[in-house]
């Protein structure tokens, strides 16, 4: 049976793991250890493998959630992990110094995924910081030609996580109808 | 509280939310002195429904049909002279109730099924209620009628866009199956609230100055630099106003002021905050009860400029799916309601709060005519990308709510 995968990426502390574990119908297995570099500056432990969790679907299948490590020295997995990705999830920090660069960092790094499939992105923290605004990101989406959704969520609720990854899903098919209105 | 009355009389409710059930059924125990008592709708003798819950419309629909020839009492804000229902305005007071109920009652019959049967279950949050919740279909808006226990998490109906809990109200002159009628769906927004509250934001945004909506009804306080507006009234309220055409007499009424934010912020209850455009984008749905304003065509290509921030906005049926396929290209309203086989007034009720908050428009360019946009194209995991959907939404999942 096929492996499918949604891929939750973004930079540390953006709420990846938080994402998945509001959806996911497993514990997360997570690979938190305490940061011991840079990204100590802003929480005490980092995902240095990646996250999984599941979701189970009628008919016994299973859809994986995998989350990309948060720091760019292990990139090299990202293009193990999407294989079999239906989808990408970026969560962005809108409390970083420089979330746009976040933005166009893994727009890039996941380029030929997105032009496979499809991404939503969801921005974290607006409660802490306003700035930029949802419209700033669309600005800078438009620059770079692509209108995807953007939302600001909260990971920890199933439901902001929820409707992400429901418009992700209707990105890559507007046609889809579920069998609960 | 006990009912103190031998004989009460059996009401089922509708088009309340939990809180409201159970004032009403504390209202009758107490101020009635329990002449008459909440019970599920198979046990009534008389259903009372909130006229101005927004899908009234079709749940009397829908009681006419499961309860022919019960009486059924509207409760609204406004006069209603709906054949077959007796209005009571609200706010309701004990007397006027009591008097209408008894006046309503049928008269007593022995041995009915009625009679014999056990006592009425005094809640209405009885099994079959909730079921309801869970069974809802897509004119399913009986799912609202009752309250549902509570939840760990909010109900997928009540927090996902297919949720018919949306509250697009209805406008009982047009007939939506009528191809005819949905071309002329449109309305003219300077008649309504929305076209005031719109321009006052954008004055208040332009000048950077907090300002005081005044209106016939209650003020309404714009904070631009927060991007909040604070109002003393709940949804409900909101709704039935944003509803009704602003007559001479009433437009002339409104009227913008300046005001100090800091110092009227601090007397404000904080609760009444309300972001601008969510504020905004209910208004517009409120007031387009699935028409279009009269600045858009049904048949000219509508393009996006991007997705609403939908996590923070009141979502309505199919919104996601209207705005996904309008981000892959302009297309107009109805070929977006044949392409996705939805209701058209779903449609414009989405593309109506889009345009509210500036992010779509219509198509001017004579080019976007000539091309006939192609249908959404199926996507190979279309089943298991349904299976995902029906999973989020709840009905193949977790939480308790399968």
């Amino acid at each position: 049976m096929s492996q499918y995968k949604i891929i939750f990426t973004g930079p540390v502390g953006a709420g990846k793991t938080t994402a998945i574990k509001s959806i996911s119908d497993k514990d997360v297995v997570g690979t938190d250890v305490a940061a011991s570099d840079m990204t100590k500056q802003r929480k005490a432990s980092t995902t240095v493998a990646m996250d999984y969790g599941v979701m189970n679907l009628a008919g016994g299948e299973k859809i994986h959630l995998y989350g990309t490590p948060g720091q760019e020295r292990f990139d090299f997995m990202w293009d193990i992990l999407t294989t079999g990705g239906i989808g990408l999830i970026l969560l962005l920090d809108n409390t970083r110094a420089d979330p746009f660069q976040d933005l166009k960092f893994f727009l890039a790094a996941f380029d030929g995924f997105i032009q496979s499939t499809a991404v939503a992105i969801g921005i974290t923290q607006t409660d802490i910081s306003a700035t930029p605004t949802l419209a700033d990101y669309h600005q800078q989406l438009q620059a770079l030609g692509i209108k995807p959704p953007v939302f600001a969520i909260d990971a920890r609720e199933y439901n902001d996580v929820s409707l992400l990854v429901q418009a992700l899903l209707y990105s890559l098919d507007p046609g889809l109808a579920s069998d609960n209105p | 509280m006990k009912a103190t009355h031998p004989d009460p009389i059996r009401v089922a409710l509708f088009g309340m939310d939990a809180r409201s059930l159970k004032t009403f059924e504390l209202y009758l125990a107490g101020p009635c002195h329990g002449a008459a008592v909440v019970v599920v709708e198979d046990e009534a003798e008389i259903d009372l429904l909130d006229a101005d819950f927004p899908t009234a419309g079709e749940l009397l629909q829908s009681r006419w049909t499961a309860a022919p020839g019960r009486p059924i009492v509207l409760l609204s804000l406004q006069p209603l002279a709906i054949a077959n229902t007796t209005y009571l305005a609200k706010p309701v007071n004990a007397e006027a109730l009591m008097n209408t109920l008894n006046g309503l009652r049928p008269a007593p019959q022995t041995a009915s099924p009625a009679d014999t049967a056990p006592a009425p279950k005094t809640t209405a949050t009885s099994e079959k209620h909730s079921g309801l919740v869970d069974e809802a279909t897509p004119q399913g808006d009986a799912a609202v009628q009752t309250p549902s226990p509570p939840r760990p998490r909010r109900h997928p109906i009540e927090s996902n866009e297919g949720g018919f809990t949306a509250l697009l109200g209805v406008t009982g002159d047009i007939d939506f199956d009528d191809p005819k009628q949905i071309i002329a769906a449109r309305f003219d927004p300077n008649l309504y609230f929305l076209s005031y509250a719109h321009e006052a934001f954008k004055r208040a945004s332009e000048y950077g100055q907090a300002m005081q909506l005044h209106s016939a009804w209650k003020p309404v306080l714009i904070f631009p630099g927060s991007r909040q507006v604070w109002l003393d009234a709940d949804d409900k309220q909101t709704r039935v106003f944003a509803g009704m055409e602003q007559k001479k007499n009433l437009a002339g009424a409104i009227s913008l002021t300046p005001v100090d934010a800091a110092a009227v912020r601090a007397t404000k209850a904080p609760d009444k905050f309300q972001d601008m455009d969510a504020f905004l984008w209910k208004l517009a749905i409120w007031t387009s009860k699935g028409r279009l304003p009269m600045t858009l065509n049904a048949q000219q290509p509508v393009y996006i400029r991007h997705w609403p921030n939908f996590t923070r906005l009141m979502m309505t049926p199919d919104a996601l799916r209207v705005v996904a396929l309008l981000a892959q290209g302009p297309r107009s309203p109805l070929e977006v309601a044949q392409s996705l086989n939805i209701r058209a007034n779903y449609v414009f009720v989405v593309i109506t709060a889009c345009w509210s908050l500036g992010l779509l428009d219509q198509r001017t360019r004579s080019a976007d005519y000539l091309v006939t946009p192609e249908p959404p194209k199926p996507d190979k995991k279309q089943d298991l990308l349904t299976k995902i959907l029906n999973r989020l939404r709840g009905d193949a999942g977790k939480g308790g709510y399968a």
